[in-house]
């Protein structure tokens, strides 16, 4: 059976409220620069979305009411390291909300996930910012201080764990040696899992472009892990660790540049799930996900097109 | 239980009628009975205007096959016989007739065919034609020439489903006259030489069910429930419902041997050859927040208006609709008249429409596009006017239920966005043809004069020819002329 929304804007207020555990488990083990960088995202896509409206001659209010741009500004936000400068989000979310959707005729029309655009675009040109998160628990004093002093604290700063297992193992060493575990990656992977099991319930998000992404993960795991079990991550970490459950519940998902068949939903959401092993074991990049989803979203016209379901009668 | 279609939806009654009663309407003081019958040629008037006529008199016919006559719904006066608004999507005008009642309601004498079991096919059908009978269920298409095109059949479906939420005419009717219903089948029985009979039943219709089950003495006669749901009353889906058989596309149930009638048909073809009363009247639901839901028997031609004010309707600016929630058509004024095809009418207060926003491609159209489409992909051909592209996703399976329309988020209007993708597409090859007729007649001149060209030059070269050939043999000629006289000359020479 199917839910029937009054509109699109409270279907995107249920993706945020269904964001709220990964966020709280986020706050919890790396502190208050998660919030600090939600406020600031989602204040500069609304500015930015309502000043490319007014450009584009659009009306303001419906737009911004229907939430979505305040959707991009928080994907991303909980996608930069925590103690990122002020300036890495704003410039990330602008460009997302402008390049990722405005140019292309706002929502609904845009071919690639906007929040994965400024994504990308944000690693390619800060890799230093990006890549310094917060080690332990940081307090508001310290957050503003860091986030707009940019005021870089060695002592709040550490690599994720992504990034550190890539670097030992391009050291020689092997898994065994090392110890992937992150007890606070795993917590916050696990709220996005409980997160996006509402939205599965709530019928936000069909389940699957979800279930595709974890089985292309497991599988190209499983089968690299046959290969050498010492050098590369097991099947486990990959699914616990950086951004997996929230690519695979709320990035992948994204109806607008996703895939819409069923049969090409399934396909979308396991090219993902195995390009992002991919990046992760041989890229240049600790996580993959916002690679992954920009390439398979350039795909989607063809795999929709060749994924049509039976019509009635033909 | 079975679910065979798996897409649709389940819409709440969300005005439940209370009372079972089907509620005589009073005789209406005027009727107004269009001439124009779904499809088919425009009736013509076989009265003239002061003419009396009795309930039940023929008052226009032609011989077109499609064409049903019609008959007076009261007995009165025949007071004009002009163009009228009839209830139309476009507010069309279209003749009728309009009669004034005389308050009596008498009856004209009608011998009817007798026994039915001892009549032939054909004088059956005639009598359905003659009685004025169509498919009631909604799209009213003559029940006689659906019945004639008949070969073989082997499973007679009565379609007891609602045809969409909110009406409960079939539903009043079949708790009322089980007994007609199962008798009306039975001469469809007899017409059709069926094997089977499945009545196909809503399981939201106990009563009803129970009504037929007890009134029903043919072993024949198989009563089916299926789960209510929006869409299944539509031919094909009630089809794969009930017999699991899908249709193609491009063939009609018949030439698989099955044949579909409204449980309210049954009913009406009962009435005709057994109690020998031509369609005069139905039952309307008229339901929305604005009134007291109910059914109604109601003479056809009586406007809106004298139906709906006996639903006590409130006092707000009212917002009127004939035939369902889903696939009903607005109408413009309570003046038009009631038909045989209303089996709704929907009396709403005015609201402010729902704002439409982009669409999203969250696929929630997917999910209950009975027929299995793509509307959000649709839509964008539509939007774009795309229609060979629209046709290549199958824009000609839609049967514009509205289904993708109520789950939109967006509040999109999809199925007008593919209503008018399908009339773009009719235009377009119409227009395709014509070009295409233009230039092979264009094409077929200029070989013709081509070809008239060349046989002209063929004609002359021969001509030339031959005209030599006779200058060469008339020089010959002239030559041995010549050469005669010579010799003559020569001989007369040497004679001297």
């Amino acid at each position: 059976m199917i839910a029937i929304f009054s509109s699109t804007s409270q279907m995107m207020r249920q993706v945020i409220y269904a964001l709220a555990l990964g966020i709280g488990a986020s706050y919890y083990f790396f502190g208050w620069g998660i919030i600090a960088q939600i406020i600031l995202a989602v204040a500069t896509a609304i500015a930015v979305e309502a000043l490319f409206l007014k450009i584009r001659k659009m009306p303001i209010a419906p737009a911004i009411g229907d939430g979505s741009a305040a959707l991009t500004g928080i994907l991303l936000a909980i996608s930069v390291p925590s103690i990122a400068p002020w300036w890495v989000i704003v410039v990330g979310v602008a460009f997302a909300i402008i390049f990722g959707k405005q140019l292309y005729g706002g929502l609904g029309n845009n071919p690639f996930n906007p929040a994965m655009l400024g994504y990308a675009f944000l690693l390619i040109s800060y890799p230093l910012q990006m890549t310094t998160w917060a080690g332990d628990f940081v307090n508001l004093s310290q957050a503003l201080d860091v986030i707009f002093n940019l005021n870089v604290v060695d002592a709040l700063s550490g690599a994720t764990q992504l990034d550190e297992v890539k670097t030992q193992l391009a050291l020689g060493k092997s898994i065994s040696e090392l110890s992937v575990h992150s007890t606070a990656q795993a917590y916050i992977n696990a709220g996005f899992l409980l997160g996006g099991l509402y939205l599965l319930i709530r019928r936000i998000i069909f389940w699957h472009i979800p279930v595709a992404f974890l089985a292309g993960i497991v599988i190209t795991a499983f089968f690299l892990s046959l290969n050498d079990v010492e050098y590369h991550l097991p099947t486990q970490n990959h699914l616990m660790l950086g951004g997996t459950m929230l690519g695979a519940f709320f990035i992948a998902t994204d109806p607008v540049s996703a895939c819409t068949t069923p049969k090409g939903r399934l396909i979308y959401g396991f090219l993902i799930g195995m390009l992002v092993v991919i990046i992760r074991t041989f890229g240049n990049y600790p996580d993959g996900i916002a690679f992954a989803v920009l390439l398979i979203n350039i795909m989607v016209p063809l795999i929709d097109y060749y994924t049509q379901p039976k019509v009635f009668g033909k | 239980m079975l679910d065979a279609f798996n897409n649709g939806i389940v819409i709440e009654n969300p005005y439940p009628v209370t009372q079972v009663e089907i509620i005589q309407a009073p005789l209406p003081d005027k009727v107004v009975l269009p001439l124009q019958q779904r499809i088919g040629e425009e009736a013509e008037p076989c009265v003239k205007v002061g003419d009396k006529v009795l309930t039940g008199q023929l008052i226009a016919q032609t011989p077109d096959k499609f064409c049903t006559p019609i008959h007076a719904s009261i007995s009165g006066t025949v007071v004009a016989i002009d163009q009228q608004i009839i209830p139309h999507k476009s507010g069309l005008k279209s003749t009728c007739i309009t009669l004034e009642s005389d308050g009596k309601d008498e009856w004209i004498e009608n011998e009817g065919v007798g026994d039915f079991l001892h009549c032939s096919r054909e004088t059956l059908l005639d009598y359905v034609q003659q009685s004025g009978i169509i498919g009631l269920g909604g799209a009213g298409f003559p029940t006689h020439s659906k019945l004639r095109c008949l070969q073989e059949c082997q499973t007679l479906i009565i379609n007891a489903t609602e045809c969409e939420p909110g009406i409960s005419c079939d539903d009043a009717m079949m708790q009322h006259n089980a007994r007609e219903v199962v008798r009306g089948i039975e001469v469809l029985l007899h017409i059709t030489k069926a094997t089977q009979v499945i009545i196909a039943i809503e399981d939201d219709k106990q009563e009803a069910y129970h009504e037929l089950l007890m009134f029903n003495h043919n072993e024949r006669i198989l009563i089916q429930q299926i789960p209510t749901k929006y869409t299944s009353g539509a031919e094909k889906l009630l089809i794969k419902t009930v017999l699991n058989i899908e249709i193609p596309a491009e063939e009609l149930a018949i030439d698989h041997g099955i044949l579909c009638q409204n449980v309210s048909t049954a009913k009406a073809i009962f009435d005709a050859v057994v109690d020998n009363k031509p369609l005069v009247s139905r039952v309307v639901t008229v339901t929305g927040d604005a009134v007291t839901p109910n059914n109604f028997e109601v003479r056809l031609g009586a406007s809106f208006e004298h139906i709906v004010a006996l639903a006590k309707p409130n006092n707000q600016p009212h917002a009127v609709r004939m035939g369902g929630m889903m696939m009903g058509v607005d109408v413009a004024s309570l003046a038009v008249p009631i038909c045989k095809i209303t089996n709704c009418i929907f009396v709403n207060n005015v609201k402010a429409k729902e704002v439409v926003q982009e669409c999203i491609r969250c696929g929630q159209c997917n999910q209950v596009c009975p027929v299995g489409l793509l509307p959000q992909q649709l839509y964008w051909y539509a939007k774009s006017e795309n229609t060979e592209k629209a046709m290549d996703y199958h824009l000609s399976s839609c049967i514009e239920c509205r289904c993708c329309d109520v789950v939109c988020p967006s509040h999109l209007p999809l199925a007008e966005y593919f209503s008018f993708a399908k009339a773009l597409y009719r235009q377009e090859t119409q227009t395709q043809e014509k070009v295409d007729n233009a230039r092979e007649r264009f094409e077929y001149r200029e070989y013709r004069l081509e070809r008239n060209k060349t046989e002209r030059a063929e004609m002359m070269a021969r001509k030339k020819e031959e005209l030599k050939q006779k200058m060469a043999n008339d020089k010959a000629q002239k030559d041995k002329i010549a050469e005669a006289m010579a010799r003559v000359k020569k001989k007369n020479d040497s004679d001297i």
